[in-house]
C-alpha cells in the first residue's frame, strides 16, 4: 500500500517534470535567444559598461573579484535571501492561518474583509520608511516590509477560495452532519487550494520587492544595498549582476512554489490536460 | 434600491474611518505616545490644513509631482499594454516569440530596476514615468492575451462560418470577451503604478510625495511622513475607485470580478 502511493507520488513528480520540460522548451530557448542578442548588441556596437554591461560581465563581476569595486557578494545575497523567505514564509503562515480565522467567524468577516480589500490596494511600500524609524535599521525591518507587501494578497486570496464553495456541497455536508471543523478541513480547504497558490504566486515577487526596497532605503547589506552604492559610483556591471541573483530567487522561489502546488493538487494536471 | 446599498455602503465606509480615527486619537492620548512614535490624527492633519505649517511643505508642488507621474504612467501602460496584447493574440509567431520574454518580465522584481533608470536618464520626471510604467504594463498585457484567448469555441466556429474577418472577429467578438480581464488587469495595475511611482521618488528624485516621505524621515518628522501615506493612499484608492466606476460604465451586464493570478 505505502510502496504503491510512493510509487504513485513518482509518477505524479515524473509527470510534472515532463510536462514542465515539453510545454517550456520553446520560451526557454527564446529566453536563451534573447540573452545572445543583448550580448551581441553590446559586442557589435561596442557599448560603454557603464551604459549597458552585456550579461557575461555582469556574470564576471558575480564570481571574479574586480579591482575597483569589490563586493563580499555571498554575505549580501545571504542577507537578501534571507529576509526575502523569511518574509515569504512568515506571510504564507499567517495570511492562511488569519483568512481561515476570519472565514470561521462570520462577524469578523463582515468586519474585516472590507478592510483587507480597502489596505490591499493602497501603495503598502510607502509604510516603508516609517517602519525603518519605529524598528530601525536590519533585518527585521526589511523583513516586516517584506511580509507586510505580500500580505494582503495571500489573505484576500485565501479568504476568496475558502468563500467560494458551491451552494449545493453545502448543503449536502450540512445535512450530512459536518461539524464546521470538518467542514473546513474536507471542503473548503482543498477547494481554496487554487486561490491560496495564486496568491502565493503574487506574494513572492512582492516579497523580492519589499525586501530590495527595505534595503534601498536604509541597510548596509544585502542586493538592495549594492545597487543603491553600485548607482552612487556610477558602476553599472554589480547592479546587473544584483538584478541577476534577485531574479534568480524570486524565479527561484515561484518554481518552487508551483511545484508545491502540482504536488498538492495532482488532479489539477488532469484537468489541464484535457 | 441599487442607490440604496450604494448610499449604505458610503455611510458604512465613513463610519470606519470615523472609528479609526477615534481609536488612533485615543491611543495616542491614552498611552501619551510622543509624536515622533505615532502622531496623532489631528498632529497630522493640521500639517495639511494650518496655513502656516502648510506652507512650509508647498504640498501642491510634491502631490502634482506624484500626481502628474502616476497617471501619465498609467495611461500609457494601458494603451500600450492593450496595444501589445492584441498584437500577441493577432500573429501566432509574434506571440511566440515576445510572450516567453512578457512572462519572464512579469515575474521580475521590477522595481530593483529603479536604480538603473536613474543611471539611464538621470534624475526627474523621466526615470519615475518609467519605472511606474513598467510596473504597472505587465499585468495589463497578460491579463488582456487571457480575455482575448478565452472565447468559447463555439462561438468562433460560428462567426468562421459566417465567414468573419480577422478584424471582425476582434472587434466583435475577442475584444469586448476580454474586457473584464483587462479591467482586472488595470486594477491590479492602479496600485502598482503607485508603488512604482513612490519608489522611483524613494530612490531619487527632487520632488513628490514619495521624496518628502523620505525627506520627513531624515528630520523624524512623524507627522508630515503620515500625511504623505495619506495622501499617497487617497491618490491609489481614488484612481482604484475611478476604474471600478469606469468598469461599471463599460459593462453594465456584468456584474462577476474575474480572479486573476
Amino acid at each position: 500500500m505505502t510502496k504503491k502511493s510512493t510509487l504513485n507520488r513518482f509518477k505524479i513528480i515524473w509527470n510534472y517534470i515532463s510536462k514542465a520540460i515539453k510545454n517550456n522548451y520553446r520560451p526557454v530557448l527564446v529566453i536563451f535567444g534573447f540573452f545572445l542578442i543583448w550580448e551581441l548588441v553590446v559586442r557589435i556596437f561596442n557599448i560603454s559598461e557603464l551604459v549597458l554591461p552585456s550579461p557575461t560581465c555582469a556574470l564576471d563581476h558575480l564570481f571574479n573579484a574586480q579591482p575597483d569595486a569589490n563586493y563580499n557578494w555571498g554575505v549580501h545575497i545571504g542577507v537578501t535571501v534571507k529576509e526575502f523567505i523569511l518574509g515569504f514564509l512568515f506571510t504564507a503562515l499567517f495570511g492562511i492561518f488569519i483568512a481561515i480565522i476570519v472565514v470561521w467567524s462570520k462577524t469578523l468577516e463582515h468586519v474585516l474583509m472590507p478592510a483587507f480589500v480597502f489596505i490591499n490596494s493602497l501603495p503598502i511600500i510607502a509604510l516603508a520608511p516609517i517602519i525603518l524609524l519605529w524598528l530601525g535599521y536590519g533585518l527585521k525591518t526589511n523583513i516586516l516590509i517584506a511580509f507586510l507587501c505580500g500580505f494582503f494578497p495571500v489573505v484576500i486570496n485565501t479568504i476568496a477560495g475558502l468563500e467560494s464553495v458551491e451552494d449545493d456541497l453545502l448543503d449536502l455536508v450540512n445535512y450530512l452532519g459536518a461539524s464546521k471543523f470538518q467542514l473546513f478541513t474536507k471542503i473548503r480547504i482543498p477547494n481554496a487550494l487554487p486561490y491560496i497558490f495564486s496568491g502565493l504566486k503574487i506574494c513572492t515577487t512582492m516579497s523580492v520587492v519589499g525586501a530590495i526596497v527595505g534595503e534601498f532605503i536604509a541597510s548596509d547589506r544585502g542586493l538592495g544595498y549594492i545597487i543603491i552604492n553600485s548607482q552612487y559610483t556610477m558602476d553599472t556591471p554589480p547592479i546587473f549582476s544584483a538584478l541577476i541573483v534577485i531574479s534568480v530567487a524570486g524565479g527561484g522561489m515561484y518554481m518552487i512554489v508551483s511545484f508545491i502546488e502540482h504536488l498538492m493538487m495532482p488532479w489539477m494536471l488532469l484537468t489541464e490536460k484535457k | 434600491m441599487e442607490k440604496d446599498s450604494t448610499l449604505r455602503k458610503i455611510i458604512h465606509n465613513i463610519l470606519y474611518i470615523v472609528i479609526f480615527i477615534l481609536i488612533w486619537q485615543a491611543v495616542v492620548s491614552i498611552f501619551h505616545i510622543k509624536e515622533f512614535v505615532l502622531p496623532s490624527p489631528f498632529q497630522v492633519l493640521g500639517r495639511l490644513f494650518i496655513p502656516a505649517q502648510a506652507k512650509q511643505y508647498h504640498w501642491i508642488l510634491h502631490i502634482s509631482a506624484t500626481l502628474s507621474v502616476v497617471l501619465s504612467a498609467f495611461v500609457v501602460s494601458i494603451i500600450l499594454g492593450i496595444l501589445l496584447a492584441i498584437l500577441i493574440c493577432w500573429s501566432k509567431l509574434f506571440s511566440d516569440i515576445i510572450m516567453p520574454i512578457i512572462v519572464l518580465f512579469n515575474s521580475l522584481p521590477k522595481i530593483a530596476f529603479t536604480p538603473l533608470f536613474l543611471i539611464w536618464f538621470g534624475y526627474g520626471y523621466l526615470p519615475n514615468l518609467f519605472i511606474a510604467f513598467l510596473v504597472a504594463f505587465f499585468p495589463i498585457v497578460l491579463n488582456t492575451c487571457t480575455g482575448l484567448m478565452a472565447v468559447d469555441d463555439d462561438l468562433l466556429d460560428l462567426v468562421n462560418y459566417l465567414g468573419a474577418s480577422k478584424r471582425q472577429l476582434f472587434l466583435k467578438i475577442r475584444i469586448p470577451n476580454s474586457l473584464p480581464y483587462i479591467f482586472a488587469g488595470i486594477k491590479i495595475s492602479v496600485t502598482m503604478c503607485v508603488m512604482g511611482t513612490i519608489v522611483g521618488e524613494f530612490v531619487a528624485a527632487e520632488k513628490g510625495l514619495g521624496y518628502l516621505l523620505r525627506d520627513a524621515q531624515a528630520f523624524i518628522d512623524m507627522p508630515t511622513m503620515f500625511c504623505c501615506l495619506i495622501l499617497l493612499s487617497v491618490i491609489g484608492l481614488s484612481l482604484f475607485s475611478l476604474v471600478k466606476f469606469l468598469e461599471k460604465k463599460c459593462m453594465p451586464w456584468n456584474n462577476k470580478e474575474v480572479i486573476n493570478d
